[in-house]
């Protein structure tokens, strides 16, 4: 079978924004030719207890390009470890592993657009949807001396929330933050966003 | 007696059981036996030891055989395994501050589990404790429910 | 926890008179048990809720269709987890109109029983971690927004009077996602704004 003669990728790396994972490496050149790529994991379970056993990427079709999203792979908050091995026609090169393992609780975490509007006299939130694993805090006041500030757990984005009633002639304020709970961190909070209601609540 | 542990966030095991449920369900031809008899059963005191020994025994002796599984059961198992250790984590320094104490009903449990597990062929006992992941988690679930959350 | 169990009729003999036989099995006990309410019957569907009332239980189910003397193979359900899967009926919902206020009181929906005589037990008991998820339309905005409650009641002040509000309340229990059985819509009005009255006479 083929023999190992192709160079195996080099630089591995993951990058994480969000809970979605990008593996990326240095792409295999051989002039006139396309590579194809494989990737397996091994989460800290089988390097603990199956060392041998690696498993291939969800992402299983042959991938062409120097990347792989590896989100659907990583499903706990552990350590996981990548190899990638490349192919031209029967030649595959020796695999390449990963040189730090990589913990998902080390994603980037960005807070979520918002859109703070009224309906009436009642305050509504709608923040950007940024996937099944994101959750939010929202945290808002009436813009006053003192004012307390309340927080609502959202579960997720792409929908009107109610967030309070609002008395007329006061100015409301929310900012929201991305929460995950599998790995227990937070994003930095969004900016402010108020509305503010008139005098006499006017009929719609 | 301070309830160790105080929470367990079953919800990454929960999807990946259910993805391969129907498959591994299917695959359990013996009907009439089951591995995690007598749950129900498991006084309040007693539920972080057998939560403890359950746990390690999905890890010892039913994780580790995959050999004859298929790639997309074997891709879920791995994804329940990996979501046990943090688990198993959750649970670990309870036992290391005396909060995990065993009975001798707890120990009698899940040793009756074990010879459960005993009774069958290594891979026929394997589909079947991985079929009842479900029974354990909603089990777990139920003594260590989070407060609802709101929206 | 009403489980009924649904089957099509053998392809190519919709319309045929045929007859089904259904049984159930509970999972770690030894053997397939007879419904006798559905044996040789021509119904395709068969309630088998008493049978799986034990809720921390697992259960299969098969049926066989026969015709004159011939019968089919069983045919069988995959591994039935009635806590974990049973659909969770919308509470009731009573609204009650202010002036700029509208209360919405829940009572979550009762575990299916099989005679009266037998005390209710609520769904609220089965799954103490159950919470609602109210929505309210706002037919003139166009507008609807979400709002998750966690005990039985809610009220919704600084409402615009005599406005139109409509109410859709879904009952969420942890655990694996089921099919969502929202409550009816249900719209009221709030009351005529009492000061307008005055100065309008």
């Amino acid at each position: 079978d083929g023999v190992a003669v192709l160079p195996a990728p080099q630089n591995l790396s993951v990058h994480s924004t969000n809970m979605k994972h990008i593996l990326t490496w240095s792409p295999v050149v051989v002039p006139g030719q396309t590579i194809y790529y494989s990737v397996q994991y091994q989460g800290e379970y089988e390097s603990l207890y199956l060392s041998h056993m690696w498993i291939p990427s969800h992402w299983d079709s042959p991938i062409a390009k120097p990347e792989c999203d590896v989100t659907d792979d990583i499903t706990a908050t552990v350590w996981y470890n990548f190899r990638v091995s490349a192919t031209l026609g029967s030649q595959t090169s020796a695999w390449s592993i990963l040189e730090h393992p990589f913990n998902r609780n080390s994603t980037v975490l960005t807070p979520p657009k918002t859109e703070v509007t009224k309906d009436g006299s009642h305050m509504v939130i709608e923040l950007e949807d940024l996937g099944p694993h994101l959750e939010f805090n929202v945290v808002y006041w009436r813009s006053e001396p003192d004012a307390e500030e309340r927080s609502k757990l959202i579960k997720n984005g792409g929908i009107s929330v109610h967030l309070q009633t609002m008395e007329p002639g006061a100015k409301y304020c929310a900012k929201a933050q991305t929460l995950v709970k599998a790995i227990e961190r937070r994003s930095a909070f969004s900016r402010v966003e108020c509305v503010e209601v008139e005098g006499e609540a006017l009929p719609l | 007696l301070h309830r160790c542990p105080t929470a367990m966030d079953t919800d990454p095991v929960k999807q990946s059981f259910q993805a391969i449920k129907g498959a591994v369900q299917a695959n359990d031809t013996f009907k009439n036996v089951t591995i995690l008899s007598k749950l129900q059963s498991i006084k309040p005191l007693d539920m972080c030891c057998v939560t403890r020994k359950l746990l390690e025994f999905y890890m010892e002796r039913v994780f580790k055989y995959r050999e004859e599984l298929s790639v997309q059961i074997s891709r879920g198992v791995s994804s329940i395994s990996n979501s046990f250790l943090p688990l198993q984590r959750t649970v670990q320094p309870c036992k290391a501050r005396r909060l995990c104490p065993c009975s001798e009903e707890a120990t009698r449990a899940t040793s009756i589990i074990n010879s459960n597990y005993d009774q069958l062929e290594v891979q026929a006992a394997v589909i079947k404790s991985l079929g009842e992941l479900d029974v354990f988690i909603a089990w777990i679930d139920k003594h260590y429910h989070p407060e609802p959350s709101t929206a | 926890m009403k489980n009924v169990l649904h089957w099509d009729p053998p392809e190519g003999l919709t319309g045929v008179e045929v007859l089904y036989t259904v049984q159930y099995f509970i999972y770690g006990q030894k053997k397939w048990l007879d419904k006798p309410e559905c044996r040789k019957s021509n119904r395709t569907y068969c309630d088998l809720s008493a049978e799986t009332s034990d809720y921390e239980h697992q259960y299969y189910a098969r049926v066989k269709a026969s015709r004159k003397a011939t019968c089919s193979k069983w045919t069988e359900t995959g591994r039935f987890y009635p806590y974990l899967e049973t659909q969770i009926g919308p509470p009731a919902v009573a609204l009650t109109a202010g002036e700029k206020s509208i209360s919405v009181v829940l009572t979550a929906s009762e575990k299916w029983r099989r005679t009266l005589e037998e005390g209710a037990v609520s769904m609220q008991q089965v799954y103490p971690a159950l919470v609602y998820n109210v929505s309210m339309y706002s037919p003139q905005s166009h507008r609807m927004w979400w709002q998750c409650v966690a005990n039985g009641s809610l009220v919704v002040p600084w409402l615009e009077p005599d406005t139109l509000y409509c109410v859709r309340v879904e009952a969420l229990v942890p655990g694996p996602p089921r099919l969502p059985l929202p409550s009816e819509k249900q719209c009221i009005s709030t009351l005529k704004d009492q000061t307008q009255e005055w100065k309008i006479k």
